[in-house]
């Protein structure tokens, strides 16, 4: 393990992909800023760009934009309480409100600090469970991993919330559906393409990223404009940061926030599925609840734990959820799983193998995982004040700049003006979706999966003579189903047992 | 009632059967007709899948929520969706240049921008400085000028 670490750290300390981290921190918080793209957006833009760079370098690039968004993503949650992204909807509850004070500068040094320090304990549990966790997985069979990924999906839309269930389901399914596009790599056929050579290889996962987030995103900013009063306000916010220096005080009462959020966050994003928005939330109803009465009472009207809490646990779930990924090659998120299709068209399988064929990847990702957070830190926080100026770029110029640059993106690797046409009516369809409510994220990570998973349950049956068998008299899969299945309709029959409890308790203290 | 979430299991409904209608068109080989697993086990599984699923929430919808279309910009939407498949005809026929210069320009013209020194200055030294970035830094070969003018192609 340290000669492995020592590979990855000497990796990921080479001049060039230092630059990268840096480079991908930078224009991650710059995407991420822009309220509406969020991390998915940003990796898939950046995607075509590591085409022509070795994976290890590709995949830190991304680790930084990963990180960068995710920050971009809190900055526009304080300044402005429009959150990029889902996972720093939290970030705004106690940031905004210490922005309005004229505590913006405050705010945003708290969040850089928790996200710092959120990332790098997670960081380092990440460096000791994914080797452990990738050696057990040697033991895992195509059966095995054909159950976790049933349980990876079924986990995306059990955590969905309440009433969003079925439909997270529904959009699973048509993940999956549209990977059955192109010709069938158990038997060669062609399956749902009518006839068209440009979908015989398939959908490219870029194509659907690209068109699913970003385009669809911009098309629905331009759809619903920013009004006036919010343009005023964007102005506003990014000019007047105030200082970002902190106290002895606010210090001391960072330092515990932060311990427990970290393990929290750490081990919900390990969990598939779950991901930074539920360790965000989790986070922060934790702590209101251990901060008291009194000080409990200040959540939500500028509370420094309240902001520390989710900005910590957010960033120390996303250090988990490359657990899963990069062990067992089953992403727990939307964004993990754009970061699996890239590692997948670098040629690269992820899973226990990543551990021992590509070490280098393996390491040298976590390593940068540090850098990207000291990068974070160092460099992004003192840069806030400017790279907050994009807020001022007016929305006619940077949507029709979103828009090329997504579709330039996946033109630029297939070369093929049919990709074009096909982004659009994704697009379209991915705004008629979004307008009713339905979600995104469990779309791709049923795409990503649909493949491996068939080659995984073609596999199982070959090893089993076809029987389907292994289903149940296998140990290890059949757990991990029967997890599957409680992960799934616990959350569904669960609150309806408590109510009917309750009213049983009711009726008979009435009788009573 | 026609709510959000029944307007769209309505149209996953349509689309999943429409997507069981088509296994048929995905071609076996005679062996491979009682095979446990063909190219058709999981389209089978995942339309049933699709088709139980949508109907679960048309009838059971999660949220009495109806649709807001009031207060969009449906037309400039839409004139963005023309622009971008008229891109995709264009990147050839006219190369890289033209063709994105006019696809920045009028995707700035759509959304309200009207002065002449912005919509071009916004987009042709952009799309030349990221020509030259892609060509000749990244090595990506990009047709840069229109096909009857480029003779490199």
């Amino acid at each position: 393990m340290m000669e492995g670490i020592l590979q990855g750290l000497s990796t990921a300390a080479s001049p060039i992909n230092i630059l990268m981290v840096a480079v991908g921190c930078f224009v991650g918080t710059f995407i991420g800023m822009l309220p509406g793209l969020g991390p998915i957006s940003a990796i898939a833009l950046m995607i075509p760009i590591t085409y022509g760079f070795d994976p290890a370098t590709g995949m830190i690039l991304m680790a930084g934009v990963y990180y960068g968004a995710i920050f971009g993503g809190s900055t526009s949650s304080i300044l402005i309480n429009a959150p990029g992204v889902a996972g720093t909807v939290a970030t705004a509850f106690d940031g905004y409100p210490m922005a309005r004070q004229g505590k913006a500068g405050k705010a945003l040094a708290i969040a850089a600090y928790s996200s710092f320090s959120g990332g790098t304990i997670a960081a380092i549990f990440l460096l000791i469970a994914a080797p452990s966790l990738a050696i057990v997985s040697k033991a895992f069979q195509s059966s095995d991993y054909f159950a976790l990924m049933v349980l990876g999906l079924t986990a995306v839309a059990a955590f969905a919330g309440k009433g969003n269930i079925v439909k997270a389901l529904l959009m699973t399914v048509l993940g999956l559906m549209l990977s059955t596009v192109g010709t069938d790599q158990g038997q060669g056929v062609q399956r749902f393409t009518f006839g068209l050579p440009s979908l015989y290889d398939g959908i490219s996962f870029l194509l659907l990223a690209m068109a699913t987030f970003a385009l669809s995103e911009a098309l629905m900013a331009i759809l619903k404009p920013k009004t006036d009063a919010d343009r005023k306000r964007e102005m506003e916010a990014q000019k007047n940061l105030g200082s970002m220096k902190l106290n002895k005080e606010e210090v001391k009462e960072m330092v515990p926030v932060i311990g427990r959020s970290s393990v929290l966050g750490f081990f919900v994003g390990v969990l598939p599925g779950a991901g930074a928005t539920i360790a965000s939330f989790l986070a922060y109803g934790m702590e209101q609840r251990l901060a008291g009465p009194k000080k409990g009472a200040e959540f939500g009207k500028g509370s420094i734990r309240g902001l520390a809490a989710p900005e910590t646990a957010n960033n120390a779930a996303c250090s988990g959820s490359f657990v899963p990924l990069l062990t067992l090659g089953i992403p727990g998120s939307g964004t993990t799983a754009i970061m699996l299709g890239a590692l997948l068209s670098y040629g690269i399988q992820p899973g226990p193998q990543l551990f021992e064929r590509n070490p280098e990847v393996f390491w040298s990702v976590i390593i940068s995982m540090y850098i990207g957070n000291v990068i974070l830190l160092i460099l992004n926080l003192p840069l806030i004040p400017y790279i907050a100026r994009i807020l001022a770029v007016p929305s006619q110029i940077l949507l029709p700049l979103i828009v090329f640059f997504s579709l330039i993106g996946v033109y630029f690797v297939s070369f093929n003006t049919f990709d074009i046409h096909l982004m659009v009516v994704f697009a379209v369809a991915a705004v008629a979706l979004r307008l009713l409510d339905f979600p995104m994220a469990p779309m791709l990570l049923g795409f990503i999966l649909g493949k491996m998973m068939e080659e995984n349950l073609r596999r199982a049956l070959a090893i089993y003579d076809q029987s389907w068998s292994f289903l149940w008299e296998r140990e290890l899969t059949l757990s991990i189903l029967v997890v599957a299945a409680l992960v799934l309709f616990v959350p569904m029959v669960g609150p309806r047992i408590t109510a009917a409890l309750a009213r049983r308790r009711e009726a008979s203290g009435e009788g009573g | 009632m026609l709510t959000r979430d029944r307007i769209g299991a309505l149209l996953l409904l349509a689309f999943s059967v429409f997507y069981w209608l088509r296994i048929d068109e995905i071609r076996l080989l005679a062996f491979q007709a009682d095979a446990a697993f063909t190219a058709r086990t999981i389209p089978e599984i995942l339309s049933m899948m699709g088709v139980v699923l949508s109907l679960v929430l048309l009838l059971r919808p999660g949220s009495a929520a109806k649709v807001e279309a009031a207060g969009f910009l449906w037309g400039k939407a839409a004139l963005i969706c023309l622009l971008m498949v008229a891109y995709g005809l264009t990147v050839r026929p006219a190369g890289f240049l033209l063709s994105t210069s006019l696809f920045l320009i009028g995707g700035y013209w759509i959304l309200g921008e009207r002065r002449w020194l912005v919509l071009l200055g916004a987009a042709v030294p952009l799309v030349v400085l990221f020509w030259l970035l892609m060509s000749q830094v990244l090595g990506v070969y990009v047709a840069a000028l229109p096909e009857f003018m480029d003779f490199g192609r």
